[in-house]
């Protein structure tokens, strides 16, 4: 993570390539210091680097067309030409695997980026503000909160009709109410310490406050949930797509490849289960452990708390 | 005691209306048109202007919003929750013959989660860092990872493979055949479960370690109680409030859950008919469908509370 230092706070004759390079070696450092104190965190950090990675080289990587179908080849295990076998009409599952990768990370991406930052930003004016518009808000979160996240999510899908966007909508409204909680306790307790009041005593705008003074200090919180954000995503997208609400076929999802598999007959064969479900599972135990190992160095009095 | 039962009800009932508000507008006014949902998009096509207005008028979708809201809540309180669109059965009588079924499911696990959550939670905190705890902390991130209704494919998929067994896919009442009745219920409870325990393990470990350094449990170390009973009459007791209120958390997060599992498995519960009716897209069921669930999990939380007050004295009198 990087600071933004106030242009004027710095001695300016210092030359600019000294600065690039002392971020630079910050950044390193950073990195280093997190590989000592969490491995385990480190390494599943790369491994939710390469899932992305994964995601957005989908096209070199895939070994077939993940929609075009070999009616020679259909619903064979898996063996030498098809890595991870074929399904009942004769797509190759390992590209569908790969290909689906894009799917789970752009809704879990969307999904937190517009939630989870929406209900941070609302928690943050209702928490800074408070009075009537907080005590309003608060009941509101409390009414969606009054939902299970999957249901409130497929209620929404169902009704916006299926899509790429509509999905994403529906899981980001089920984040902001977590986003507005949390943040809004981290404000509550910030803005009654005496920076914050000075800055109102040198007549500095709302405005100015929030972005200038208080919004930094929400950072670490918001990454540390926005990280497990991302897994619940991940589960509530592959959910949606299983019950047939996600994003619809023929567009390869782990959830609705795990839907079709129920579809392939009496008995569904074993590697259209094992290995959509295996990605599910690596992904978000991936985005949890990085999680819990940013948490662990960003604040560790957050343990249990997000 | 009896001021905070009165004043969390009346919390309660607010919330429910709140909670029937957002039902209301995300099913009837976000989505395009009903009568595409029932016809299809074929067979809207073929409807003339007349027969639409007819059909819209009918199911009492001409009215104004407000006015359909109020005739949705009348009928709920009178105990008519609707017909569905493709069904013979009223919903009512759908909740009432699947309900238990959900329920039972809900309770086993529950009682699963804590039968496997606290001694695995116990085992960590007596020995922090050593193999069993690493082991466990393992297993418990592993299974917050890991899909449920996934897990409940694969547990399917062995039972077929390994011993050619399959759930029956009628679901007996527990008093009738309790034994067919275990068989349906108990794949889905044991996924659900599982799911739980790794939940309550993590909470139950933290919170364990949390009351072991206090200092009443020192000091009944230091009068001479061996170590046992220190854990299970001292420490144990209050490590497991936090754990209550995760309980009944999850309890609500459960039912939610049993949707994909109860597909998972082909059991016919609730979930189930929520599947069908998303699937459907049976806009009247899965309004109430969906309304009848929050207020469960509003019920939940509130028994929650008052069980948490009902052991802690400390919030009874606040």
């Amino acid at each position: 993570m990087t600071v933004t230092e106030p242009e004027t706070a710095y001695p300016v004759d210092q030359p600019a390539l000294a600065v690039e390079e002392s971020r630079l070696r910050r950044v390193k450092e950073g990195a280093r210091r997190f590989f000592r104190r969490s491995p385990l965190s480190a390494f599943w950090g790369c491994i939710a680097a390469a899932i992305i990675v994964m995601a957005v080289t989908a096209p070199v990587l895939a070994p077939y067309e993940p929609l075009k179908s070999d009616f020679r080849a259909m619903s064979k295990p898996p063996s030498e030409r098809h890595y991870f076998g074929t399904d009942q009409i004769g797509r190759d599952v390992l590209s569908r695997v790969i290909y689906g990768s894009r799917a789970s990370l752009t809704v879990a991406l969307g999904a937190v980026l517009f939630g989870t930052t929406l209900g941070a930003l609302w928690g943050l004016a209702s928490g800074y503000f408070g009075g009537r518009f907080d005590i309003f808000s608060q009941r509101v979160i409390e009414f969606l909160q009054s939902f299970p996240d999957l249901i409130l999510a497929m209620a929404i899908a169902m009704a916006l009709g299926a899509g790429f966007g509509t999905v994403i909508i529906a899981i980001a409204i089920t984040r902001i109410p977590f986003g507005g909680r949390v943040i809004r306790a981290v404000v509550l307790s910030l803005k009654e310490l005496s920076y914050v009041e000075a800055a109102r005593g040198l007549g500095a705008s709302h405005l100015r406050i929030m972005l200038r003074h208080i919004l930094p200090q929400c950072v670490a919180p918001y990454l540390i949930l926005a990280t497990t954000h991302l897994g619940v995503a991940i589960i509530i997208e592959a959910a949606l797509g299983f019950l047939g609400v996600g994003i619809p076929p023929p567009t390869p999802t782990w959830g609705n490849m795990l839907a079709d598999s129920l579809n392939a007959g009496l008995v569904p064969p074993w590697w259209l289960v094992l290995f959509p479900g295996l990605a599910i599972t690596i992904t978000v135990l991936a985005f949890n452990l990085l999680g819990d190992g940013i948490r662990d160095i960003l604040d560790p009095r957050l343990r249990g708390a997000v | 005691m009896y001021s905070y039962i009165i004043r969390r009800l009346a919390f309660g009932a607010l919330t429910v209306i709140g909670v029937s508000i957002i039902v209301f507008i995300v099913l009837r006014i976000l989505p395009g048109d009903p009568l595409v949902a029932i016809f299809g998009p074929e067979g809207f096509t073929k409807l003339s202007e007349a027969e639409r207005a007819r059909y819209m008028a009918d199911l009492g979708l001409s009215d104004p919003l407000f006015v359909q809201y109020l005739r949705w809540i009348g009928d709920i309180a009178r105990g008519n929750f609707g017909r569905s669109f493709f069904r013979a059965e009223s919903v009512g009588e759908m909740m009432l013959r699947r309900g238990p079924l959900t329920a039972e499911i809900a309770v086993l696990s529950v009682i699963l989660s804590w039968l496997v959550g606290v001694p695995v939670a116990i085992v960590s905190a007596l020995r922090p860092n050593s193999l069993g705890d690493n082991v466990s902390r393992f297993l418990s991130i592993l299974f917050l990872a890991v899909p449920g209704f996934w897990l409940g494919m694969l547990i399917v998929l062995a039972a077929l493979f390994l011993f050619g067994y399959r759930a029956p896919l009628t679901g007996p009442s527990l008093l009738s055949d309790p034994w067919g009745n275990l068989q349906v219920v108990i794949g889905p409870a044991v996924v659900l479960g599982l799911g739980q325990a790794a939940y309550i393990a993590r909470m139950a470990r933290s919170s364990l370690l949390e009351v072991i350094r206090e200092d009443y449990v020192r000091t009944a170390r230091a009068k001479g109680l061996s170590r046992r009973p220190v854990i299970a009459f001292h420490a144990l007791p209050n490590a497991l409030l936090p754990v209550v209120t995760l309980s009944g958390i999850l309890l609500g997060f459960v039912l939610a859950g049993s949707i994909p599992v109860e597909r998972a498995f082909g059991t016919p519960g609730l979930g189930y008919a929520m599947f069908t009716a998303v699937s459907e897209r049976d806009i009247f069921v899965m309004q109430n469908l969906v309304f009848l669930y929050a207020v469960v999990f509003v019920l939940l939380n509130i028994l929650v509370d008052l069980t948490i007050a009902w052991l802690d004295p400390r919030i009874r009198y606040r």
